[in-house]
């Protein structure tokens, strides 16, 4: 018995465009939700920091639940549950901002938090010493360092969005798997489609990651 | 100028200082020496509240440090404080290392933090690094633009902990150099330090600390020459 399978990438044609909006889209969402989850994971790192008991452990409850639960779940529970709450419909893109970029926070806060831990104890000193404030001397001495410190890691945390965007096809955003499934039920042919978003998956990610190491090494070479 | 009374600081189960009285007069020279684990840095480090005293009081321009309404970052203003390991910020220049205080704490003018920066660099000998990263510069330059860094906010005390103890010691001088040329112009400065002749030729006053106490005190000439308390005698002939 002979297995022939007739590859037909014809819908290319037809279809190509989809591609192109789900790249838009994947890409759009995955940098928003990277850099406003890099705002609200370094608020989330200073509670971890924090002096006071309460709110490390507010810090840490949220760390732990979004890391301890999966992403789809949170999603759904952002689409269906929060309008229950709300009393009206946030739609589906706030649902999908809003999930990201809260598990991508929670990420983040860790990232973050090894950065500000990682600068010299003696910088916060001086720049007391000096007669700063302790949020001062944060923003002036430890995060640029700090930041400066976690540039990789959040490159890295950049790449691993664009790959968990995926999930957000769940709800209907028009991402890049989504427009895969689209084109699949479109036209009735099941493999090829995922094919193709693979390949431009593969590329957008190799293509970051090699990005990423060179980045990596001028900042250490000017070190 | 600094009173010190009773001055107690403890972490956990360990006692660092165990009672320490001392007063620093405008313009004095102290010189803090002793074995190390004495508490030396310790006592400096609690002067500018680094350390917060677990017991006793400390006075400043007739102000009770120790108190907890002070307003700590005022207070720090007009102390200068030196580290050993220099605590240069590493991501902004020298001339910036030495303005940002005073342009962000004291609200100076950029031009102005700027004029002052160049004229303590040149003061130290270091004006031609004004736009070099730390990371470019050697020991000694990087403890000379920390003091020009502390003086920058034109303290009123400058405190120097250990300030040659990280450095190659073709470079002690340097600093010292710097250090001598503040306490010629009459600026009140603590130093702890290891450099006996340095104690001997600059200091006002010794103040030999051990086991979180001072156990002798005086003029330099005197404590070293003729020191009283045994065990005084057995440090001085383990480092002289």
């Amino acid at each position: 018995m002979e297995l022939a399978y007739h590859w037909d990438f014809s819908f290319l044609n037809d279809y190509g465009s989809y591609y192109w909006t789900g790249i838009r889209m994947t890409l759009e969402v995955s940098l928003i939700a990277v850099l406003s989850g890099l705002v609200l994971g370094t608020l989330v790192s200073f509670l971890r920091l924090s002096g006071l008991w309460p709110l490390r452990l507010i810090g840490s409850v949220y760390v732990e639940i979004i890391r301890g639960t999966p992403l789809i779940v949170q999603l759904f529970l952002f689409n269906y549950g929060l309008p229950i709450f709300l009393g009206f419909d946030i739609g589906i893109f706030t649902a999908a901002y809003l999930a990201l970029t809260i598990n991508s926070a929670a990420y983040i806060a860790e990232i973050m938090r090894a950065g500000i831990q990682a600068v010299d104890k003696g910088q916060m000193e001086a720049a007391r010493s000096l007669g700063m404030s302790r949020s001062l001397a944060m923003r002036q001495i430890i995060l640029p360092q700090a930041f400066k410190n976690v540039l990789p890691a959040l490159g890295n945390e950049f790449v691993v969005v664009i790959k968990e965007s995926s999930v957000l096809s769940v709800i209907g955003f028009a991402e890049l798997t989504y427009q895969a499934n689209a084109i699949r039920g479109a036209t009735y042919i099941s493999l090829e489609p995922m094919l193709i978003s693979a390949l431009i998956y593969f590329v957008l990610i190799f293509t970051m990651s090699k990005l990423l190491g060179i980045g990596e090494r001028r900042l250490k070479a000017s070190d | 100028m600094i009173k010190v009374s009773g001055l107690k600081k403890s972490f956990g189960k360990a006692n660092i200082l165990n009672g320490i009285d001392a007063e620093i007069a405008k313009g004095e020279v102290i010189v803090v020496i002793g074995p190390s684990g004495s508490g030396k840095s310790t006592f400096l480090r609690c002067l500018n509240l680094l350390e917060t005293p677990t017991g006793g009081e400390i006075e400043y321009e007739g102000q009770l440090v120790t108190d907890r309404r002070v307003n700590i970052n005022e207070l720090r203003q007009s102390m200068g404080m030196v580290f050993q390991q220099f605590n240069l910020f590493p991501h902004k220049t020298v001339l910036e290392n030495v303005t940002l205080a005073p342009i962000k704490v004291l609200n100076m003018s950029k031009a102005e933090a700027e004029k002052i920066g160049l004229e303590l660099l040149r003061r130290v000998g270091l004006e031609e690094k004004r736009d070099a990263y730390p990371n470019r510069l050697s020991g000694g330059q990087k403890q000379r633009v920390a003091i020009a860094r502390a003086l920058a906010m034109r303290p009123h005390v400058m405190l120097f902990d250990e300030p040659t103890s990280a450095l190659d010691p073709e470079m002690v001088g340097e600093v010292l150099d710097v250090m001598k040329s503040l306490a010629k112009e009459g600026m009140t400065m603590v130093i702890v330090t290891h450099e006996m002749g340095f104690a001997r030729e600059v200091g006002d006053r010794l103040l030999f600390i051990d086991g979180g106490m001072i156990v002798e005190q005086g003029p330099p000439r005197e404590v070293f020459g003729n020191p009283q308390h045994p065990r005084t005698k057995e440090f001085l002939s383990k480092v002289l």
